[in-house]
């Protein structure tokens, strides 16, 4: 386990410093242990955990996406106590090094959702559901839901995460009125979703590899 | 506190009054000409289902109607021609232009519906959403004005307007993302027309689209899609 950690650590660190233009201005110690950090609840390789809270994967997530958030819980727009300890210390180049660092995982999906909604979950994801004005998932967050910019990936997402993300989305998400951000897209989305239509979807993206 | 808080109340109100007034003015007129132009009264839409469309729509198409950059680039509604629109949500629906996504929006529009609808979004103006590189607009205007004389290829003004607000079945193209237009005119014939038996208007685009280089494809997008 520590050996696979410290060579995913090693290589990933090498990948992030070759692509990052300035790789002085974030220490490779000071990466490699933010890293090993935030390995300690969303997974070795960023895949996510159940524990008492469902932890995100992080695992190849959009770059443009993971760093908004880490904004959004620095300045309360997104309300989670645990992440705004996490994100609130963080300067600029080790938030741009850290969301570069999780899109170059991909492991598989840590999968459990219920298998019998994954029918009717692709159905809402790729044809949305006209008649009650539920847009098509894959129009923003592409047909195999790997997102793309601030729009992000959900291949692969926590089942749990997905359901709870989705029903508390305006109690957690765009908490200040007067800076409003990209959270509002969803607003409409999660607004007409039924509870059986967000588990639906949820346990369809889970399963994406 | 409380008193300055209420007389703040007041002074706003009565300023706000003319504003509130026009903004209900405007609502009022564009729901009057939505609704007339329903034709009759069983077909007609109603307030809260056409609001509930439009927010629909807006989720991908902007929430003023502008576009939106997310896996796909979804074009900018905005000022677009009613009858293209009408045109094109047709086609989706018919299968003749293909995309899934739009298929299963517009199957289920009733005709009044649709009219409403790209009444209501010809209506907005907003700023168009940019990006394009902008060393391409010299180029891309003389070939807008000009066309392409060696390749056969007419200037786009003379059916899409000099300022390319488009005509009726001609759509509008200022403002609209450089990125959409450029896929659309790659990709015309595979999208487009695509009913053998019941060919439409959009073969008009076909020897153009077929002509056109794709640095110039580049260029005329990245000219109209700063246009206001």
């Amino acid at each position: 386990m520590k050996f696979i950690r410290a060579t995913s650590q090693f290589v990933i660190v090498t990948v992030v410093f070759s692509a990052t233009a300035r790789a002085d201005a974030v220490s490779k110690q000071n990466f490699a242990a933010k890293i090993g950090y935030c390995q300690d609840c969303h997974g070795v390789s960023g895949q996510g955990y159940r524990g008492f809270y469902p932890i995100p994967r992080l695992a190849g997530q959009q770059t443009e996406y993971l760093e908004n958030q880490l904004r959004a819980f620095v300045e309360h727009r997104r309300t989670n106590n645990v992440m705004f300890n996490v994100a609130h210390n963080l300067s600029p180049a080790m938030i741009r090094a850290l969301a570069t660092n999780f899109r170059h995982f991909n492991p598989r999906p840590l999968g459990g959702a219920p298998k019998n909604l994954v029918t009717a979950g692709k159905k809402i994801f790729e044809d949305g559901v006209p008649d009650a004005n539920i847009v098509a998932c894959a129009a923003c967050h592409g047909p195999d839901a790997v997102g793309k910019n601030e729009f992000p990936r959900l291949a692969g997402q926590i089942y749990p995460y997905v359901v709870k993300t989705l029903t508390n989305w305006t109690s957690e998400r765009g908490q200040i009125p007067g800076k409003p951000d990209t959270s509002a897209v969803m607003q409409p989305v999660v607004h007409s979703l039924t509870k059986s239509q967000i588990e639906a979807v949820a346990a369809y993206v889970s399963y994406l590899q | 506190m409380a008193g300055r808080g209420r007389q703040h109340t007041q002074n706003s109100a009565r300023r706000g009054l003319p504003i509130v007034g026009l903004q209900l003015a405007s609502q009022a007129a564009i729901l009057t000409i939505a609704f007339t132009t329903a034709g009759r009264a069983e077909d007609a839409v109603s307030k809260h289902d056409l609001q509930a469309k439009m927010t629909y729509c807006k989720t991908c198409h902007g929430s003023s109607g502008q576009g939106l950059r997310a896996y796909y680039s979804i074009p900018r509604l905005a000022g677009q021609q009613p009858e293209y629109l009408t045109n094109q949500l047709r086609a989706f629906a018919e299968r003749r232009r293909t995309n899934n996504i739009m298929f299963n929006v517009a199957h289920v529009l009733t005709p009044a519906m649709q009219k409403a609808l790209v009444t209501d979004f010809h209506e907005l103006n907003p700023r168009p959403l940019g990006g394009a590189p902008k060393d391409l607009v010299e180029a891309g205007k003389k070939i807008y004005e000009e066309g392409i004389s060696g390749a056969d290829i007419p200037p786009c003004a003379s059916c899409h307007g000099p300022d390319a607000k488009g005509n009726e079945q001609f759509p509008r193209l200022a403002g609209q993302l450089h990125d959409y237009i450029f896929s659309k005119l790659k990709n015309w014939t595979k999208e487009r027309g695509q009913n053998p038996k019941e060919p439409d208007i959009s073969a008009m685009m076909e020897p153009i689209a077929h002509g056109l280089t794709e640095p110039q494809i580049k260029a005329v997008a990245a000219y109209v899609s700063y246009l206001e």
